[in-house]
């Protein structure tokens, strides 16, 4: 079993009357990444800021890399790194500058020059911050927030308000720091940006964690499992197939066949694949987090918005 | 304890808050435009130019066909407007009804100066004028000159017509464009530092680089020392333009002594730490420039910056009392212009502690940390 080296027990935070974390527990690992997946408002920020020392708890037990995090706040401060939601830097300095502002702040530093390469940021070098586009200004971000070479980085929401160029961008820095062993603490509104990055996924609404794990077994637990279209399904096709599965439905020219698992896959292909029956392509389509959220919540995520869909009733 | 003071992360704040300084525009207007502008303009209402006239008024007791022609010539320069003035009225008290700066009385006899020998008689003219007016030393040489120049007509140089020259208010012995130039210092300081502080801790407040400092080892004593040390820095730059136009402009006469050094670099940190103070209650870049004037502008007008406080009315020198610029103004005036050393350091004394007041509640009430 792999190290822990964040565990959070019992976690509270209240404003007010508000509980924006409600008894949350969980343990990240060494050089895993873990994503904090959930809508606006479900308490992703303030549950890193707790971890980043940056706001208090109301209650629960916190620690980083074995330290508590209101007795080492300094020493914490030191190995871990943080890109804060709406990330900004001084606008009238240059990326450079930036970066050695904030690696001067730290007794061990990285050099500049490396951490601009690193986030391939080598042309923008010598153009001040406000003169850079969202998804540049992020991997700046990226950068300061490497620049005392941290056990654990922090990534509150790296991709908002990025275009998909930009974003797929930013995941490939990501995606690198991962490369190189930090833990990486990330959360999103993302589905697909928790999918494809994480190791784990914590999925949280309204301060509480409705699943953890990894992205493929709670894809499988909650999922509507994998969906087999077929186009251009005559008749037969659909009577060999009704003898697989109990969930299948004729739409227009299509099969859709809900297959209860993976393993019956091959079994269902063999079925269509002979003589007689007749079948334009086969599409498979497997849930997405997107489908787990659904399922769980009732609610579609977009772009961090929850969207009630249809006659469903949230419980 | 300047090892502590001067740590590394001061120093890179520091030249990181010089370099972005010269970057703006903003901050480059209020130090230096600002008040050079300042000068200017007062400079120029107030001493003239070439072309401008000056008021005389004149009370001719003697009332005479020879005094109106004197009235007469004087207004024939062309640079002086005569007002006449009614012979039977109280000079004393009409000059401080109406704020006169110049007035001229022509003595009952004065014709008598004009008769051949041996029945002519010495007279002498009174000029009243306020010194602290910058038309008084026109006015008094004009009126000189007329009279030198009867002198010369009627008896060959010796003086038969003598002008006596008062001061209106007693205490004046400079021009204005000298009492004024510490107030701008005052002022210069005041709005600068408060504009620059109330600007900068709210925007970062805002743009999130508070956080992000937070989560570095950089202290909130690193971040304040770091920006007062500049704000000190910045004003004296504002200083040493200030008295490079004055003196290239106006030809002032100023000191810069050590109680007027300590005085502005006190004074630096006491309105830095007024724009601290100020930025915690503001919630947004767009109304920390409408907070820090709503504080600033009251100030700048009733602390004295441009009229000395004793030609107030009681209720607004009360007001002055209870400003931390007057204390300024007055202890710069003090060291600058009157050489009165008492006087500066008493002010410097009470500068000093609204310096360390101010500072400890910026100080106190100034926090990076969230909820
Ligand atoms: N300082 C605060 N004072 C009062 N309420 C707060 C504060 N910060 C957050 N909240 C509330 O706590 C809840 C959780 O907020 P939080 O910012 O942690 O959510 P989030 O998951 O990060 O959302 P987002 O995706 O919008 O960033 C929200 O209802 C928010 O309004
Ligand atoms: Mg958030």
């Amino acid at each position: 079993m792999a190290e822990s080296v964040i565990t959070v027990q019992g976690l509270v935070k209240r404003y007010g009357d508000l509980t924006a974390v409600d008894h949350i527990d969980f343990e990240v690992y060494r050089g895993e990444v873990f994503s904090m997946l959930g809508p606006n408002g479900a308490g992703k920020t303030t549950t890193v800021e707790i971890m980043e020392c940056l706001r208090t708890k109301t209650e629960g037990d916190v620690t980083i890399l074995g330290m508590d995090i209101e007795r080492k706040v300094r020493d914490i401060k030191k190995r871990i790194g943080v890109l804060p939601q709406d990330f900004n830097a001084f606008d009238l300095l240059t990326v450079k500058e930036n970066i050695e502002y904030f690696g001067g702040m730290f007794k061990h530093q990285l050099p500049a020059d490396d951490l601009i390469e690193t986030v391939n940021l080598g042309e923008k070098r010598d153009v001040y911050f406000k003169n850079l586009s969202g998804g540049l200004k992020q991997r700046v971000g990226v950068a300061i927030s490497m620049v005392n070479d941290p056990d654990i980085i922090f990534l509150d929401e790296p991709t908002t308000g990025l275009d998909p160029v930009a974003r797929r961008e930013v995941w490939e820095v990501i995606k690198d720091l991962k490369s190189k062993g930090k833990t990486i603490i990330l959360t999103t509104h993302y589905m697909e940006e928790a999918e494809v990055l994480s190791d784990r996924v914590g999925i949280i609404d309204r301060g509480k964690f409705i699943t953890m794990g990894s992205p493929n077994d709670i894809i499988d637990r909650y999922g509507t499992g994998t969906t087999m279209i077929v186009r251009g399904g005559d008749d037969t096709a659909l009577q060999r197939l009704q003898g697989l599965s109990s969930k299948v439905e004729r739409k227009g020219n299509d099969i859709v066949v809900r297959l209860d698992s993976k393993d019956v896959l091959p079994e269902a292909i063999m079925r269509i694949h002979e003589e007689g029956v007749h079948y334009e392509e086969v599409q498979m389509r497997r849930s997405t987090l997107e489908d787990v959220f659904l399922t769980l919540t009732g609610k579609r995520l977009e772009n961090g918005e929850e969207v009630k869909k249809g006659k469903r009733v949230k419980k | 304890m300047t090892g502590r003071l001067m740590s590394s992360k001061v120093m890179i704040n520091l030249i990181a808050q010089i370099k972005m300084f010269f970057r703006s525009p903003g901050s480059v207007f209020w130090t230096v435009a600002f008040p050079v502008l300042l000068i200017l303009l007062f400079g120029a209402i107030f001493s003239g130019t070439g072309s401008t006239k000056y008021s005389l008024y004149v009370q001719d007791l003697d009332g005479s066909p020879i005094s109106e022609e004197f009235v007469d010539a004087l207004n024939s320069t062309g640079v002086l407007i005569i007002n006449k003035v009614d012979p039977g009225i109280d000079s004393d008290q009409y000059i401080k009804d109406n704020s006169i700066a110049s007035f001229l009385t022509i003595p009952q006899g004065f014709s008598s100066s004009f008769l051949p020998e041996p029945e002519r008689q010495n007279s002498t003219l009174l000029l009243r004028i306020d010194n602290s007016s910058s038309s008084s030393g026109t006015v008094a040489t004009i009126v000189n000159a007329a009279s030198q120049s009867i002198n010369l007509e009627l008896a060959g140089g010796s003086i038969v017509v003598s002008t006596a020259i008062l001061g209106i208010s007693n205490t004046a012995q400079y021009n204005f464009i000298d009492f004024f130039l510490p107030g701008v210092i005052g002022l210069t300081a005041m709005t600068s530092t408060v504009n620059w502080m109330v600007g900068l801790q709210t925007r970062y407040r805002q743009n999130g680089i508070f956080k992000k400092l937070a989560t570095t080892p950089i202290t909130q004593m690193d971040w304040l020392v770091s920006l007062i040390l500049w704000q000190i820095a910045t004003v004296f730059m504002s200083v040493v333009i200030i008295l490079a136009v004055g003196i290239l402009a106006f030809d002032v006469h100023l000191t810069l002594d050590p109680i007027s050094i300590g005085i502005i670099v006190l004074s630096s940190a006491l309105f830095s730490a007024m724009g601290l103070i100020i930025a915690r209650f503001v919630k947004d870049e767009e109304t920390a420039g409408a907070a820090a004037g709503a504080i600033t502008f009251p100030m700048m007008f009733l602390a004295g910056s441009f009229f000395p406080l004793e030609s107030m009315p009681p209720y607004l020198a009360a007001i002055a009392k209870a400003m931390p610029l007057t204390y300024v103004n007055n202890g710069l005036r003090d060291s600058m212009i009157y050489a009165n050393t008492a006087g500066a350091i008493n002010n410097l004394l009470i500068v000093a502690m609204l310096t360390v007041v101010f500072m400890v509640v910026g100080a106190a009430i100034s926090t990076w940390k969230q909820e």
